[in-house]
């Protein structure tokens, strides 16, 4: 605790600058007014948002007990939390790689297999969460391909002093100071968190750690200088640093090898802005942004042969983003930008030698007001890059108020990914389990060529002479929603979805080396979809009592495989080991989807500060492998069970600053050691919080 | 019943008429029932135990040999002979013909239902042996009649694989391996590393044969 007391040292004497309290009302009918910025990037009031948009507010982050990102979204509608390289989102069927995470508009970089970690994401100082479904690579470019989740952080905090301690099963502290200075011309927030736990075992007799121990640390500071009163410079750095040890045992051929390890990961993310107000109509905004991700992990095996493996993510950005009001009826912003991204990993040819690619984009988006009911939004996106096909990205978006209670919303728009750093270069033999080898598309030729012509090959496939310059994987979605509050305390919202996917890019054998072990790389080949419907509901049943739930149903289709099902060339077995063939009615499309998800939240809240809450996530079963010989997902082959978890925390909020709860997650101690991987057994934790509120208000 | 009998009668007259020059003292009686037949747990060099040194797995490093003409398991004595038409030892398997024996023997992997195959298309090719580097039923993950599965240690066979086998002595047969583990069902991804190594190389498959050389079955 020596250190926490050393920051509370250093920051006391600027305590003093204290701001304003402002209480933001949480009723459903004050949700209309809330404020989004990513559905536009520009500010604009809930009503008037023209895309499903979802909004998880710092007060809901508080109740629940989260602690990181994954922690809340999981509680989300349509969202699915996957394990395996990290904890990643599942967003409208489509995998980690397809939703971009953006911390404050900026990209958080530093993928494993196309996840990204959301456990790197505390959540202490966050403002709200801003979650885009559907295709708005329009205004994002690459990754948002199934939506958008922005991270907004505590700009406008009004508490000059915050500091928070939790403890919980398994040994996790979770520590938070927050801290907030205001002058009339410079602003200040600082955020330090501490996380450390002791991870956790749910394989029955294994020793084996399911989660290995932890400690995190994440800093972040943002600075707000008012140079003159329509102009002011942002300055934001975070932090987050990230130690793993890892003891881990890998069979091969009933042979286990015992490695101790340490895996060391940092991100560190820098952001400066320069923005300025012409006029009531006219404002642009000039930004730089750098991300550096370092990860390094460090194997040990106990035969004394050392495995490194090591990512390093660079992305620096420029960026202006202009936004004219041409009159009250029509707004337009337009935008341009540049990116110079590199990574270095011991997983390409050399993890000396950066891998670079270049971007430029444009873009600009109309928004106009065809009346007071009607809104329509059109924006498109170019971007254009040195290693891979270029990109256009269209979006029409429109928002039709029938009444005070009834909303529809239509968008049309395309979303692309583009091909990642591995898919391009990636250079990786697996000596462990058979020897066989990846290799990126951009060098499979070369390298193929080069062992060819060492006398390696064996032989080489069809598929080796299609490799060619990868495309972006693209998709086109289509959204219509519809919003009903028949009274202030009632909203509903039904939505249907159907994303149509393609180009995209799968791993296939390409060859073979002369001892027979495989040869992989990337092509574009796969045709998918995904659709269904989402049911959000919201009822505040009395000032006290409030309920939510929300309900996915989706259907998810490989189209390549269910034309070939539909030729009757797929087949599959029965328990005996007997072919038949496959019909349409087995096929259960991409692996990984649940076709129903559903969570239900009773909330409690009373004036004087009490509040509890109980939530249930539930999760229908879903493939996880294909276990019957042929190579689509169908009724045969092995599934995850689907399961409920439960949830629930209570607390008090004393007038005097501090804050007291406790909570239980997971409490029917639900755990599938082999398919949840980032669900522990039941935990509980308490906390206690400490707000310095200014009473000089 | 009546007809096919008659049918089968006057085609071995004249089949008779044909070769009865060259065939003198040929007293077999032609059967012409296809002969339908599950092998279960059919041992193919399976592991004998972990080398105390390296740590891989070690087998005795023998085929099994088998007569699909007579259903039953052929000596490793007889190796050399025409009495087997399949030799299986591990994931691989060979037939009595081409750099593997002196038999007619050789075959094709029809993709495709076992019960599709009512007469082997006339176009068929059969290929035969030729090791090490070509095999009639071929070799490796996904090429053949398995696919493997690395990151869980199994070999499942791929649905709809016949082998489609022409025997030693020529004549023809289709084959659906239906398991490679011990008690003819495929382990489960989560089964025990103990089982996955000592419950394989066990083939369970079923065959048809037609033991009177037409390619009809």
């Amino acid at each position: 605790m020596g250190k926490f007391n050393i920051i509370l040292f250093f920051f006391a004497p600027l305590i003093s600058f204290g701001q304003r309290l402002t209480i933001v009302k949480d009723t459903i009918s004050a949700n209309g007014d809330s404020v989004v910025v990513t559905a536009t990037r520009s500010e604009r009031k809930l009503s008037n948002i023209t895309v499903p948009v979802t909004i998880i507010n710092a007060k809901t982050i508080q109740q629940n007990g989260a602690l990181r990102l994954t922690d809340i979204l999981k509680e989300q509608t349509g969202l699915t939390m996957t394990s395996g390289f990290g904890a990643g989102v599942q967003l409208q069927g489509l995998n980690p790689d397809y939703t971009i995470i953006l911390i404050n508009g900026e990209p958080l970089v530093g993928r494993t297999a196309g996840v990204l970690d959301l456990n790197r994401i505390a959540l202490g100082n966050i403002k709200k969460i801003e979650i885009v479904k559907g295709p708005s690579s329009s205004l994002y470019g690459s990754e948002a391909m199934a939506g958008v989740i922005n991270i907004i952080t505590d700009a406008l905090t009004s508490i000059p002093l915050e500091a928070a301690l939790r403890y919980g099963t398994y040994n996790t502290i979770d520590a938070n100071l927050n801290n907030t200075m205001a002058s009339k011309k410079l602003f200040y927030q600082g955020f330090y968190n501490y996380y450390n736990t002791d991870g956790y075992s749910i394989r029955p007799n294994s020793n084996n750690r399911v989660t290995t121990p932890i400690t995190r640390l994440t800093s972040s500071q943002q600075f707000k200088y008012n140079l003159t009163e329509n102009t002011n410079l942002v300055f934001n750095t975070r932090l987050t640093d990230e130690k793993i040890i890892s003891n881990i045992a890998v069979s091969n051929g009933g042979v286990t090898i015992y490695s101790n390890g340490k895996e060391h990961n940092t991100d560190i993310n820098l952001t400066g802005s320069l923005n300025h107000r012409f006029s009531n109509d006219l404002k642009t905004s000039f930004r730089s942004y750098l991300t550096n991700y370092v990860s390094n992990q460090d194997l040990l095996t106990l035969s004394g042969a050392p495995y490194t493996d090591l990512l390093n993510h660079l992305f620096q950005r420029v960026e202006n983003q202009t936004d004219w009001m041409v009159s009250k009826k029509l707004t337009g912003i337009f935008g341009a930008g540049a990116v110079w991204e590199g990574v270095k990993s011991s997983r390409y040819d050399s993890e000396k030698v950066r891998k670079n690619n270049t971007i430029q984009y444009g873009f600009t988006q109309w928004e106009w007001t065809l009346m007071d009911k009607f809104i329509v939004i059109g924006g498109v996106r170019f971007d254009q890059n040195a290693s891979y096909a270029s990109a256009w990205s269209p979006k029409l978006s429109m928002l039709y108020k029938l009444n005070s209670q009834h909303k529809i919303k239509l968008s049309i728009g395309q979303g692309f990914k583009a091909p990642d750093f591995r898919q391009l270069y990636l250079d990786f033999t697996n000596a462990a389990a058979g020897n066989y080898s990846v290799f990126g598309s951009a060098e499979a030729q070369k390298v193929i060529g080069q062992l060819n012509s060492l006398g390696q090959i064996g032989s080489l496939y069809s598929s080796y002479y299609q490799l060619k310059s990868l495309q972006p994987e693209s998709s086109t979605g289509v959204h219509l929603s519809w919003d009903w509050e028949p009274n202030p305390k009632t909203f509903i919202s039904v939505q249907a979805f159907r994303n149509d996917i393609k180009n995209l890019i799968e791993v296939q054998q390409v060859g073979a080396y002369s001892s027979g072990a495989q040869i992989f790389s990337y092509l574009n080949i796969g045709r998918a979809y995904t659709q269904g419907l989402e049911l959000e509901t919201k009822y505040q049943w009395s000032p006290q009592w409030s309920l939510s739930g929300g309900y996915q149903f989706i259907l998810t289709g490989d189209k390549d495989q269910i034309a070939e099902i539909k030729a009757g060339t797929v087949y599959t077995r029965d328990a005996n080991g007997i072919s038949s063939r496959l019909s349409l009615s087995d096929y259960v499309g991409l692996p990984n989807i649940s076709k129903h998800k559903a969570q239900f939240k009773i909330n409690y809240a009373t004036q004087d500060g009490y509040f509890a809450n109980c939530r249930l996530v539930y999760r229908s079963k879903w493939a996880v492998n294909n276990t019957n010989g042929n190579e689509v997902y169908d009724s045969g082959d092995s599934f995850a069970a689907g399961y409920l978890s439960m949830y629930s925390s209570a607390g008090k909020n004393f007038s005097n600053g501090i804050s007291l709860q406790m909570g239980c997650d997971n409490m029917t101690n639900y755990v599938d050691a082999n398919n949840l991987s980032n669900l522990p057994g039941r935990t509980f934790y308490f906390s206690i919080k400490y707000q310095l509120i200014n009473k000089n208000k | 019943m009546k007809k096919l009998f008659t049918q089968t009668i006057l085609a071995t007259l004249v089949a008779f008429t044909l070769f009865a020059c060259s065939k003198t003292s040929d007293t077999t009686v032609v059967n012409n029932t296809p002969v339908t037949a599950t092998v279960k747990d059919l041992m193919a060099d399976t592991v004998l135990g972990l080398d105390a040194k390296t740590g891989m797995p070690y087998s005795a490093g023998k085929y099994t040999f088998y007569s699909i003409e007579n259903n039953t398991i052929v000596s490793n004595a007889d190796s050399a002979t025409t009495k087997w038409d399949l030799a299986f030892a591990s994931t691989k398997i060979l037939i009595n013909g081409g750099t593997s024996g002196t038999g007619k023997g050789g075959a094709f992997i029809y993709k495709g239902l076992f019960e599709d195959i009512k007469t082997i298309a006339p176009d068929s090719v059969f290929k035969t042996d030729n090791a090490p580097t070509a095999y009639a039923i071929t070799t490796g993950s996904g090429k053949g009649w398995y696919t493997y599965d690395g990151a869980n240690n199994l070999i499942t066979p791929i649905a709809g694989r016949i082998l489609v086998i022409k025997t030693a002595s020529g004549k023809y047969a289709k084959l659906e391996i239906q398991s490679y583990y011990k008690g003819g069902v495929t382990l489960s991804p989560t089964a025990s590393d103990a089982d996955k190594l000592t419950k394989q190389r066990y083939y369970t498959f079923r065959f048809t044969y037609q033991p009177n050389g037409t390619t009809t079955f």
